[in-house]
């Protein structure tokens, strides 16, 4: 029955069509990088917003401020709103409750056991949200849609603590092995549905803002920074003498919220669309007082950046800098540990290690290695001890958190280089002293 | 995507129905509820949706601007006194805490049945100094305001373009010693 074997054959190509399709839309091996950043910037906005209310805890979430919870029941009608805090009756639990989130969020920022921290920080910005429903505005309901996303994807595989320690374990035997970056297909699809939940936010806006006149006409600008929450003096005395400019941004507003959910998957239209959508956000930020609200979507707008942009950027980067080579004793253990450390922030790999017991540099002389670490650099000078460390860390962006360290006008340099020559000085008995502990016998035979 | 054994197509199909599920929930949460159709959707993800406070119609500044309106309280103090404040005054424009104050005050005008008489009771504790005797809650809105009033030297916060309202008086109960 060739008629109907043919059409068997075109149903199985038209299902392996549509499979090929669905994996295509869903299913790519992605590294973690988007959502890396949206965690870290997720992670400062709340310990930011959450720390900020800290002085008015009890006022905001306690059983004696705006929100009892026999009044929070009115507001929470449904059995599937539930919070910790309606469990929560003493002031030390609350404050207890508080501080564990706090900390949280803060572990989340810096990717510090992401995978069960990311949990502590949803759960804990719902009891917020359910206990409290007035409280709760815009930015706040799109934060939790975003937190669930990053709760179910890989996260802490990259820009993070997590990431860091993996690296250093590896790098404790050999400072230049460089585990293979991480990639999933899982990954790729929690990209997917964190641009899908930006794409949705836009289009609904969109279609909320023009079924009304103020969007139609073009007159939402101006009587949006006439309101007593957004008066802005210098742009209404520009509008009005101006009030063309009122139109153009009104439409230009209704345009990228209706453009974006369409053009921002194409290769050739997402550049412009993004770098749109967070101008309109920076704006809304600057001119509307409403920064936390427009850093998170700005967060949020960080899962379209494309791999190939960041491995471009990275690249740039790297050709800029040019290589970077350490010599230190591989017979000092304390030496090799603080690098594998210090080492395990360098994400890009510029920094390459040199033992100079074994491998001696044709640069410096091994007599100078044998006082203090040495920076070769690419032009093939070299820089000793906390020079080193201080020409490395604003060129290595893993390491930029140790810059204010590094560059505190005299005082990192008054101090920076004693601490360092004692170090280096006494580098035999730190080896001795901190020197990790030998295996029990039954953890070695296993 | 090489599937080979029953446990990775078992993960995929998992995977594979989470996404589906969520991206459903993302599209269908924002509906606005006169799509009955949808409504029989709407009851299956509800739980999922009001759990994770994913239930969002993302209408922002929509489908109208809020015309402005500034909450204002008046303290009657034991000598005689009234005492005008502003919650959102002194509260810079950047800190979240002026959006959590605003957001109180909605829900005070928006239902003042269900929360201005516990507001009043935490103003009178708050402004005790006073000796308060009562606070009256006062909604002054926003009217019309357009350009060509601006050039002719007008301003949106001048009395002619606002009309208080009074809220509710409240008296202060006596405080616990």
């Amino acid at each position: 029955m060739p008629a109907a074997t043919t059409l068997a054959n075109c149903a199985r190509s038209l299902l392996a069509a549509l499979a090929g399709a669905w994996d295509r839309i869903w299913f790519q091996d992605r590294p973690t990088v988007p959502l890396e950043v949206a965690r870290i910037g997720i992670g400062a906005a709340l310990l930011e917003n959450y720390g900020m209310a800290t002085p008015h805890l009890f006022e905001f979430w306690g059983e004696a401020g705006w929100m009892p919870r026999a009044v929070a029941a009115q507001y929470a009608d449904d059995p599937w709103i539930q919070s910790i805090l309606f469990y929560v009756t003493a002031p030390w639990q609350l404050l207890a409750f508080h501080i564990v989130f706090l900390l949280s969020a803060f572990a989340l920022m810096l990717g510090w056991r992401t995978r069960w921290v990311k949990w502590i920080v949803l759960v804990g910005h719902l009891s917020y949200l359910h206990r409290n429903p007035v409280l709760q505005y815009g930015v706040d309901l799109i934060l939790a849609s975003l937190l669930l996303i990053l709760c179910v994807a890989p996260t802490g595989r990259a820009l993070s603590l997590d990431r860091v320690r993996a690296v250093r374990a590896a790098k404790r035997d050999n400072l230049n092995a460089a585990p293979a970056p991480y990639t999933s297909v899982w990954a790729g699809a929690c990209i997917r549905l964190m641009q899908i939940q930006m794409a949705t936010l836009f289009f609904f806006s969109a279609v909320s803002k023009i079924r009304g006149d103020d969007w139609w006409n073009g007159d939402a600008m101006w009587v949006v920074f006439r309101t007593y929450d957004f008066y802005n003096r210098f742009l209404l005395s520009l509008f009005a003498s101006h009030y063309w400019l009122v139109n153009v941004a009104t439409y230009g507003t209704l345009l990228v919220e209706i453009a974006f959910p369409f053009l921002i998957w194409q290769r050739a239209t997402r550049p412009y669309l993004l770098a749109a959508a967070i101008l309109l956000h920076v704006q809304i930020g600057i001119f509307m007082g409403m920064p936390y609200f427009s850093f998170v979507m700005i967060m949020g707008h960080m899962s379209f950046l494309r791999p190939e942009w960041l491995a471009r950027a990275a690249a740039a980067w790297q050709r800029k800098i040019g290589d970077l080579e350490m010599l230190y004793d591989g017979d000092c253990g304390f030496c090799k540990r603080s690098m594998a450390w210090f080492m395990a922030f360098d994400g890009l790999r510029q920094i390459r290690a040199r033992d100079f017991r074994r491998d001696p540099s044709p640069v410096v002389a091994s007599e100078l290695v044998e006082k203090a670490l040495y920076l070769v650099l690419p032009d093939g000078r070299a820089l000793p001890g906390f020079e080193a460390y201080r020409y490395v860390v604003p060129r290595v962006p893993g390491l930029w958190w140790m810059i204010p360290f590094f560059y505190v006008p005299v005082l990192s340099r008054l101090f920076g280089h004693p601490i360092y020559n004692w170090v280096a000085a006494n580098r035999g008995r730190l080896s001795a002293l901190t020197r990790p502990r030998s295996r029990s016998p039954r953890r070695q035979q296993a | 995507m090489q599937l080979k054994t029953w446990r990775k197509r078992a993960i995929y199909a998992a995977m594979s129905a989470f996404v589906a599920w969520h991206s459903l929930a993302t599209l269908t949460a924002p509906v606005p509820p006169e799509a009955t159709g949808l409504q029989p959707l709407r009851d299956l993800l509800r739980p999922y949706l009001w759990l994770l406070s994913l239930d969002n119609n993302w209408d922002f500044f929509a489908p109208n601007v809020r015309r402005g309106y500034q909450f204002r309280y008046v303290v009657e103090a034991a000598d005689g006194a009234a005492h005008t404040f502003v919650p959102t005054q002194d509260v810079s424009w950047y800190s979240p805490n002026f959006w959590w104050i605003r957001q109180w005050q909605d829900a005070i005008v928006d239902d003042p049945d269900l929360n201005a008489d516990r507001a009043v009771a935490l103003l009178c504790r708050k402004h005790a100094a006073l000796h308060p005797t009562a606070i009256t809650l006062v909604e002054v809105d926003q009217k019309e305001f357009s350009p060509r009033d601006w050039l002719a030297g007008k301003r949106p916060f001048d009395p002619d373009f606002l009309a208080p309202q009074m809220m509710t008086r409240v008296e202060c109960q006596p405080q616990q010693p």
